[in-house]
């Protein structure tokens, strides 16, 4: 018996933990560690549709742009997260979208009139919360349902949903005899209410003078203690801090402010040109100044390249040199000549082309990385792939039919495989040669400095141009200083616990400080904006609500006991039961959290319109189930997060928001959900994969 | 040394069906006692009974001497007595430590803001885990990356640290290789070792023999007898189990029908 005893699993010695543990478990980088979360998919996809709009339609990189996609995704965002939660806890709820249209008009029938109009003629004091006890008990009715009879919630808040599709209908005929239901302006201390439910900011009304100042520290400030915080988890500390790091940290940081300054006070293309030069300049000495401060230096760094590393290198510089040209030779301005001649080839050549890149690209990442022991790296080159794809297929299926199509097609793609190969080299040569993958990263920062500079010359929209420009600049810089840095200090191996602590801070507080710098250029305007007659943009309430929303289903999920419970209900429902989790009684509460969120929608839209149709929300159900799907929740329960439900619903407002904008015919918009949805599903298909299997 | 748990003439009944009758042993402090029986011999009701899944019909289930019927699984837990079951054990998704103290987190601040106190339940997990021999490789991996042995070793150290005085163990080794069998086999002794009435139910009696001090041998729903190891041997305990006349018809008609091989 003892020998059975002692005998571990082939793959995992004995040893003693302290030196198993360098050995079994390798420490995660910064990067990986993100890969595994649920919601980053969604983020590369929201940041990748954004990117997307603001190119094609200029009034996404502006605040009439921007404030009502926020606007959107609210009401939707709101459904979404708790909608989310109740998909970890391995539900669905097919009468959320109708419940809040029912929620809102129960509301407003309370506060009606009574006499001929109909209506209970309550104050809104005593009517909004009798109709949060209505969504209790509508949410209690489902989870209590499905939970006594074992049926699928799918056919359970199917009946829900058109029992109240019905009596929505029903009741509003019966009582006021008219399907639109009327209004809540009528019910006692609605003044304050809508200060609660209906409040707007309107961006004209509030000047700074300023804010273009704030915005430039917060978001610089932001994006310095962003890299900051990577140097910290990435690297190991030295014994001794560096003085002449420190001094060439100083250096750069004075020299980033000069290069501001310098743009700040110019229009010419040549001061921008030298302004541009001393910032990226200046912030590569700052970045290396920052490790040669702080951090140990590698010994021994080597530089060979190997064939396969050159050759990927050599073919990516070609095709980001094509991208460019292509955009360049097919000028705005004699475009249609252009486009006559290769009108009848742009659609085989586009479906080829795109058939091809993809193609391509999946083989690359097939042969590349398989059986590579780094199975993240992989993970990323293969959603980045799969992202990139999909937003070439759909620029391809919806631009085509706009002038400057080709153009701008052949650009993406071929510079965007371009940097894939240019990253895919770096890695490549990473395996064998340190030196040589920094020589790869400089020669990437320096295409995307090309393309920042081609860019600011080539493109016709201002906005774009110069913010594009900017971001491009802070890339390559970043790019440079990794390139310089990535390689020649000692990266960590093993966890640093006040190193990880600091470092996360910092990152907190550096992307805090870029949100509150985007926010306050969202919110606030100033002269030159209100003499250039901006649309008069509004910040409503509902965003507020949708934040708090979300911040608090974060928490909960992440860490508090009810959360816990959520994931174990939906994960493995027996499981949880055993072990003494109230499986029955979480379902049932996270049914009650969707009908509240849903009280909380309906009474929004219900102070937003102060009327609501009866149909108000049927159908909305799958979209917020979209939205859930696509920031990272498995249909099949147990994994999910309520920050990528937020994010999801982002991605769905800048789609119904983008596609009106961009001037396509709106009614695309299906067809483009259809296909964020089956990217978001494939992808979430693979990273549950790896999570159940991986070791 | 009194019982932790003393069963008298159990049974079981569903509607006219009798799925457990006259079961009678117990179980001791320090001591491995194991429950044998073939499929539907009636050891998954026996543990049902057990752990509060359900209730017995007749006979009387003592608990330190003192009386009980079990309405919940909770119940049981709460009186220390711990199920670990074969596949329901864990929740593959979840990370080891939040499957670790799933149902009895750890928490922090006051109501209505409290949370899980996420760094104490990490590094507790990873000492208990570690004083069972069980070396996991990072806290936040998910379960469904564990291996089947270790897996069923997270669930016994589990019980062990929430204060269980009695360990359930359903069929743990079926399911699992050699080795692995060998594995927590190993972690039910380390169980026993640290005071624990074990109670390890499974259907093979190698598995069953080195480790158990006392075995129970279930056969269509009765108990065929209830042994201290010193009187029986191992042998005696596979004729019991299969039972005993029955297979030795069964390896007669084999080997005739084998050819004798």
């Amino acid at each position: 018996m003892t020998d059975t005893a002692v005998v571990k699993e082939s793959d995992k010695p004995a040893a003693a933990p302290a030196a198993a543990d360098d050995e079994r478990l390798a420490y995660r980088g910064v990067f990986q560690r993100l890969l595994v979360r649920p919601e980053i998919g969604a983020i590369i996809g929201a940041a990748a549709i954004w990117a997307f709009f603001w190119a094609v339609a200029n009034e996404f990189g502006t605040a009439g742009g921007i404030l009502p996609v926020l606007a959107v995704s609210s009401t939707l965002g709101i459904m979404a997260v708790a909608v989310s939660l109740l998909m970890i806890g391995g539900e669905f709820d097919l009468s959320s979208g109708a419940a809040t249209g029912a929620l809102g008009i129960v509301t407003i029938l309370l506060v009606r009139d009574i006499g001929e109009l109909g209506g209970a003629g309550l104050s809104l004091w005593v009517a909004i919360p009798l109709s949060l006890v209505v969504a209790l008990a509508l949410g209690w009715f489902n989870g209590t349902m499905v939970e006594r009879t074992k049926l699928p919630s799918f056919i359970v808040t199917l009946a829900t949903f058109f029992i109240l599709r019905g009596f929505k209908l029903g009741f509003s005929k019966l009582i006021i005899d008219n399907i639109t239901v009327g209004s809540i302006e009528d019910g006692g201390g609605h003044a304050f209410w809508v200060k609660v439910f209906g409040s707007t900011w309107v961006r004209n009304d509030h000047q700074l003078e300023i804010r273009d100042a704030i915005y430039t520290i917060a978001m610089l400030g932001g994006i310095a203690l962003l890299v900051f915080a990577v140097y910290e988890l990435a690297y190991v500390r030295r014994d001794r801090l560096n003085p002449a790091g420190l001094i060439a940290l100083v250096a750069g940081i004075a020299g980033v402010v000069v290069g501001i300054l310098v743009m700040h006070g110019t229009d010419g293309v040549s001061s921008n040109t030298l302004a541009a030069a001393i910032i990226g300049g200046s912030g590569i000495v700052g970045l290396v100044g920052l490790a040669l401060w702080r951090y140990q230096p590698a010994s021994g760094v080597t530089m060979s390249f190997d064939s396969k590393a050159l050759t990927n290198a050599g073919v990516g510089i070609g095709l980001v040199v094509l991208g460019l040209l292509a955009a360049w030779q097919i000028d705005v301005q004699s475009q249609e000549s252009v486009l006559d001649l290769v009108g009848l080839l742009k659609w085989p050549l586009v479906i080829l082309g795109g058939m091809g890149a993809g193609y391509s690209l999946i083989q690359r990442g097939v042969v590349e990385f398989a059986g590579d022991s780094n199975e993240q790296v992989n993970a990323w080159f293969r959603v980045g792939a799969a992202a990139v794809a999909t937003a070439f297929v759909v620029y391809a299926f919806m631009f085509m039919t706009t002038e400057q199509g080709l153009r701008a097609i052949l650009f993406g793609l071929l510079v965007g495989a371009g940097f894939i190969m240019l990253a895919m080299a770096a890695n490549e040569a990473g395996r064998t040669s340190a030196g040589a993958k920094s020589a790869i990263q400089l020669v990437t920062a320096a295409s995307i400095l090309a393309l920042a500079f081609f860019i600011r010359d080539q493109s016709t929209s201002v906005k774009f141009r110069s913010e594009v420009f900017t971001i491009l600049l802070v890339l390559a810089m970043v790019v440079g200083a990794w390139a310089l840095t990535g390689f020649r200090f000692e990266t960590r191996k093993a966890a640093h616990l006040s190193a990880d602590k600091l470092g996360t801070r910092v990152g907190i507080v550096g992307m805090v400080s870029m949100l509150v710098g985007l926010a306050i250029k969202l919110l606030f305007t100033t002269d030159a904006e209100i003499a250039a007659g901006l649309p008069r943009a509004q910040f409503r309430v509902e965003f507020l609500w949708f934040i708090l929303v979300a911040a608090i289903a974060t928490f909960v999920l992440g860490r508090t006991k009810f959360g816990s419970w959520i994931f174990a209900v939906g994960g493995n429902k027996e499981a949880a039961r055993q072990i003494g989790v109230p499986a029955a009684r979480t379902k049932t509460q996270l049914f009650m959290i969707v009908s509240v969120a849903a009280w909380l929608v309906g009474l929004l839209l219900a102070f937003r319109l102060n009327t609501l149709q009866s149909g108000t929300g049927n159908g909305l159900e799958f979209e917020y189930i979209i939205a859930a799907v696509v920031g990272g929740t498995f249909l099949t329960g147990g994994y999910g997060s309520a920050f990528g439900a937020s994010i999801g619903a982002l991605i769905m407002a800048m789609s119904k928001q983008g596609i009106p904008a961009a001037r396509w015919n709106s009614d695309w918009r299906f067809a483009f959900l259809g296909v964020i949805l089956l990217a978001a599903v494939i992808a979430n298909n693979y990273i549950r994969t790896k999570a159940e299997s991986a070791r | 040394m009194s019982a932790l748990i003393e069963l008298e003439n159990i049974g079981k009944f569903y509607g006219n069906i009798v799925a457990l009758q006259g079961v009678t042993t117990e179980v001791h402090a320090g001591e491995v006692t194991c429950v044998l029986g073939d499929n539907g011999a009636g050891k998954s009701t026996f543990i049902k009974i057990l752990a509060g899944v359900h209730q017995h019909s007749e006979g009387t289930l003592k608990l330190e001497g003192e009386e009980v019927s079990f309405g919940s699984p909770r119940e049981a837990l709460d009186r220390g007595i711990a199920a670990v079951y074969q596949d329901l054990a864990m929740v593959p998704l979840m990370s080891v430590w939040r499957n670790f103290f799933l149902g009895a987190e750890p928490t922090k601040g006051v109501w209505p803001v409290r949370w899980v106190d996420t760094g104490k339940a990490k590094s507790v997990a990873k000492a208990e885990l570690a004083k069972m021999g069980i070396d996991i490789r990072d806290t936040e991996q998910p379960v469904g990356t564990l291996s089947g042995g270790e897996r069923q070793s997270v669930a016994i150290a589990r019980a062990v640290h929430f204060g269980a005085k009695v360990l359930i163990l359903d069929e743990p080794t079926s399911a699992l290789g050699v080795k692995q069998s060998g594995v927590v086999l190993k972690y039910i002794l380390a169980a026993r070792d640290r005071g624990l009435g074990v109670i390890f139910i499974t259907h093979n009696p190698h598995h069953a023999y080195p480790v158990g001090d006392r075995f129970m041998i279930l056969n269509r729903g009765k108990s065929m007898g209830n042994f201290p190891k010193d009187e029986i041997s191992r042998d005696e305990l596979v004729q019991m189990m299969a039972g005993g006349a029955e297979l030795d018809q069964l390896t007669h008609e084999l080997e005739s029908a084998g050819g004798g091989g």
